[in-house]
């Protein structure tokens, strides 16, 4: 239809002209929008992130992890609410939502120092230690953005921490070692150190550390704490009993040091293989053994017990009724241990009696005869 | 260039196609940050409780007074108005009517009241296209061609789903998902998009965590929540319909006050629960995100359908599209809520019914079922979901056409006294097709056939409409089993007067036949399954009462003929007035 109806030139780019003008406008007043917007949706999510710091800080978990989801519905690509929001639900032992918050910045940076921590502690909260493990390495190895040294090492004592938690000996050990090279000289961090040496079951190397601090420190009363339960680990409760006297001397009112030096008082007035002791002397310590083991075993026997526990029983009230003339006694000790520790071995195998071990000074005795 | 462009309206329109793209784009951009910038100040973070009553009921007074007093035009979705405009109004939409929809509406969703910004942005989006081609001197068929364009661009960028936003105005605004405006309403939707990403980022509408289906046992309980959503919406549209009609028997003087009617009761929800105020859309996320509970999202759907039939009926500016996909998502989670609770191993978590939920109300609601698919798919970027969606859509439909037989809008321009063509009634209009009329020729001229023999030949022959004899005024030709083309009546009588009588027709050559070309396309026909309405298109452009119906595969090959009468009866159009009308 009707060409002859539009306007004429002049108009026709007029209109032109005007859209021209009003596309320019709208664009320019767009952008004026755009600018003001964000800058109030940066100040709102920010108070929402702050709100949300504070509930963190009261408890108040399943609020502050609301807080935060508000803020990340305002800037979505905001890394920190992400992380705040990790935390929150990590804190409120939300594992599966944490993962998934967790899981969208670990897409776009897969070496995020932050989230893998959070990650590895997620993962160590739902109980799965491997996968857990393997994301604490990677916050180790992965990019902070500050303090990175200080965070790693933050980082690996964690880790340390969870696999003594779970006695993983071997791979804590192999954390240890190269923590012991990272880690500042400070007296409290070394100390912490030589206390998971004993963790991973290594005490010599406690030993050395806590050695190497009472060097520097001579009155460092965890240090001599420490290296007399890495002595006592080591079966030198002699030596033990010294480190913890000189620390009960520097801290009388340390309970637990007080109780570890009466069990090394106990062992060592049981041990019949100490040096210097007279024959009878450790053949009334023998027969003390043998008594004990047999209070261990009395127990098993109160029900219908194996015949082989009721013959070691036996054989026990005959050692400890006999009367060994003296040229004997050497004999008879080594009778009268054996018998000791076949009656403790008895009490395990059958009656299946499960007495804790470490605290035990017969135990501790018998281990020693034995090694 | 500008003055070729003045000569050729095709270039034209594809011109003004990518303008009022860009236009609409930056208006809309433009509307959707006024609304949240103007809703941030109205209400402040830790803003006291009474604020929440005193606003909407505030702002609404003020803009129902404006849309009284300046704006009529703009209350309401816009939709309708659109269509109104459209269908009735030769495409016509006043800038005046775009100032009220742009400023009214965004003042009133700042203020609380619980409706969408969507329709309105249709609204405007075809207000400015309308303008522009009016301003250049567009004849009215241009104008409503470009209003549909406009509209998909206001949609493209409201929604940020450039699919749907075309798909929409061709399905719902035009009623006809094959018209025309395809082409240009995709290029001005496209443009709108890449402004709005220009502007606003890559940003989806919705942030949603990838759903899927967990078992295929899952289908029952989408089919469930497409029934509860049909339900839903259907008693959504009558809630609103009713309210909208007990206002609408209020006294006149009492129009400007209404829209403060339904703030103050949006007012006074929002006191008790802040989150059925406004667009909303923050909560749809949470709920898409499965952050909200049953109980919350039960009240909430219950409310936001009170308080958007409230807001709308009263008179408010705004639209229904964002409230239906917020009712929607709330069904939508409060079914999977319930569905997870008892099957947690068979269903996915409340967020993907609550995704399904939004197209379900959307189409049940909006009654556009393709475009709420495609819709939810653009708006998430989640297409694992698309299958329950589109199940759940479709039960929705059903059910929402069954116990609601008029769709909203239509029922809307209903109760304004205005009746709208409904999709169907226009389809059927085009519906009749020419096998229904077709005859068989009653008379095929050989083209060895000379001049005097075939007027002898077809002298005696006509074909019966009703009662009465109708002469045919042209015959078709053919040489062996080819139609060559159709000879009229007039011309044999100009070559017998002229002396050609003993001439074969085949002799007459171009002289005779008037359309005898070798190529098809000039070839004068129809094919069986064209529709009437083009048959008669084709009659008025080639003079002729009579066309040839011929095969696709072959167009030499004739099937029979149609007659004028034959499709005038066909529209009940008496023979005599007809072909009078038709013949001056």
């Amino acid at each position: 239809m009707p060409r002859q109806t539009l306007l004429s030139g002049t108009s026709f780019l007029g209109t032109f002209v005007l859209i021209f003008i009003a596309l320019v406008i709208l664009f320019a007043t767009d952008t004026f929008l755009v600018r003001i917007e964000r800058a109030e949706d940066r100040t709102e999510a920010s108070r929402l992130l702050a709100e949300g710091r504070e509930m963190m800080q009261g408890g108040r978990y399943p609020e502050a992890a609301e807080r935060f989801k508000d803020a990340i519905s305002i800037e979505r690509d905001n890394r920190d609410y992400r992380l705040a929001l990790a935390n929150a639900l990590l804190a409120g032992k939300n594992f599966t939502e944490a993962e998934t918050a967790l899981n969208e910045i670990l897409q776009k940076d897969s070496t995020d120092g932050d989230a893998n921590l959070a990650m590895a502690r997620v993962l160590a909260g739902e109980k799965k230690i491997p996968e857990g493990i393997s994301f604490y390495h990677r916050a180790i190895y992965g990019r902070w953005r500050a303090d990175a040294a200080q965070n790693r090492l933050k980082v690996r004592f964690e880790l340390v921490d969870l696999l003594a938690r779970q006695n993983a000996k071997e791979q804590l050990l192999a954390e240890l070692l190269p923590l012991q090279s990272e880690a500042s000289a400070d007296l409290p961090t070394e100390t912490r150190i030589g206390e998971l040496f004993l963790s991973a079951g290594s005490p010599a190397r406690a030993a050395d550390t806590f050695r190497d601090i009472l060097h520097r420190d001579p009155r460092n009363t965890d240090a001599y704490a420490g290296l007399g339960e890495a002595e006592f680990a080591r079966g030198n409760y002699q030596l033990a009993r010294a480190d913890f006297l000189n620390a009960s001397r520097l801290k009388p009112d340390d309970g637990a040091v007080r109780l570890r030096l009466e069990l090394c008082d106990q062992i060592m007035s049981l041990d019949p293989t100490r040096r210097g002791l007279a024959s009878s002397e450790r053949y009334q310590r023998s027969l003390k053994l043998v008594s004990l083991a047999l209070d261990e075993l009395n127990p098993c026997l109160k029900t219908p017990a194996p015949a082989a526990a009721t013959e070691l029983a036996d054989a026990a009230h005959k050692a400890l009724k006999a009367r060994v003339g003296e040229l004997r006694q050497s004999a008879a000790t080594d009778t009268n241990l054996d018998l000791s520790e076949q009656l403790w071995r008895a009490r395990a195998t059958d009656c299946g009696s499960s007495t804790p071990t470490s605290e035990n000074p017969l135990a501790l005795v018998l281990a020693k005869i034995a090694q | 260039m500008l003055e070729s462009l003045r000569q050729n309206e095709n270039q034209l329109t594809i011109v003004l196609s990518l303008l009022i793209g860009a236009l609409v784009g930056l208006v809309i951009v433009a509307f959707i940050l006024l609304t949240g910038r103007l809703a941030a100040r109205m209400y402040p973070a830790g803003g006291a409780g009474w604020h929440r009553i005193l606003v909407p009921t505030l702002g609404s007074l003020g803009t129902g007074y404006l849309l009284w007093r300046y704006f009529p035009l703009a209350r309401g979705s816009g939709i309708p108005q659109t269509k109104f405009a459209l269908f009735v109004n030769e495409g016509r939409i006043s800038f005046r009517t775009v100032l009220g929809k742009f400023f009214c509406c965004s003042a009133s969703l700042a203020t609380g009241i619980a409706l969408g910004r969507e329709g309105p942005s249709a609204h405007i989006g075809a207000g400015l296209a309308s303008v522009i081609a009016r301003r250049l001197g567009l004849s009215q068929d241009r104008v409503k061609a470009l209003v549909p364009v406009g509209c998909s661009a206001a949609l493209a960028a409201a929604f940020n789903t450039p699919i749907a936003g075309v798909l929409f105005s061709l399905e719902e605004v035009m009623g006809d998902l094959h018209a025309s405006v395809l082409g240009t309403a995709v290029l001005s939707s496209a443009t709108s998009w890449m402004v709005l990403h220009l502007v606003l980022g890559d940003d989806p509408l919705f942030h949603v965590s990838g759903y899927r289906l967990v078992h295929p046992s899952e289908l029952g309980i989408y089919a469930v929540l497409g029934i509860i959503g049909g339900l839903g919406s259907v008693c959504f549209v009558k809630l609103l319909l009713g309210l909208r009609a007990w206002f609408m028997r209020l006294p006149k003087w009492s129009v400007w006050l209404q829209p403060a009617i339904g703030g103050l009761s949006v007012g006074v929800m929002g006191y008790f629960v802040p989150e059925v105020m406004g667009v909303g859309y923050n909560y749809v996320e949470k709920v898409l995100n499965g952050d909200l509970v049953l109980q919350v999202v039960v009240l909430l759907a219950v409310l936001k359908i009170v308080a958007t039939a409230v807001s709308y009926s009263s008179g408010n500016a705004g639209g229904i599209f964002g409230p239906s996909l917020f009712i929607g998502a709330m069904m939508g989670g409060a079914v999977g809520s319930v569905a997870h609770h008892f099957l947690p191993d068979y269903t996915a978590g409340p967020g993907a019914y609550a995704l399904v939920g939004m197209g379900t109300a959307f189409a049940g609601i909006v009654r556009t079922p393709m475009t709420s698919v495609i819709m939810i798919f653009e708006m998430t970027r989640d297409y694992t979901i698309i299958v329950p969606l589109m199940i759940s859509n479709l039960i929705a439909f059903f059910i929402s056409q069954r116990l609601q037989r008029e769709p909203i809008y239509e029922a809307l321009a209903h109760q304004d006294g205005v009746h709208l063509p409904t999709p169907e009634s226009r389809s059927d209009h085009g519906r009749t097709r020419v096998s229904q009329v077709m005859r068989g020729a009653p008379v095929l001229l050989a083209a060895a056939t000379s001049v005097k023999s075939a007027i002898d030949l077809v002298k005696d022959h006509h074909v019966i409409d009703g009662t009465n004899a109708v002469p045919l005024d042209a015959w078709p030709v053919a040489e062996g089993r080819e139609l060559l083309g159709m000879i009229q009546d007039s011309q044999l009588k100009q070559a017998a007067s002229d002396g050609e009588a003993a001439k074969t027709l085949a002799e007459l050559g171009d002289s005779g036949f008037r359309h005898h070309r070798p190529e098809a396309k000039d070839f004068p026909h129809v094919h069986p399954d064209h529709t009437l309405s083009l048959a008669l298109e084709r009659m008025g452009t080639t003079k002729l009462h009579v066309l040839p119906v011929v095969s696709r595969a072959n167009v030499r090959q004739l099937l029979g003929i149609v007659v004028l009468e034959d499709v005038l009866a066909a529209y009940g159009v008496g023979r005599s007035s007809a072909a009078q009308e038709y013949n001056e």
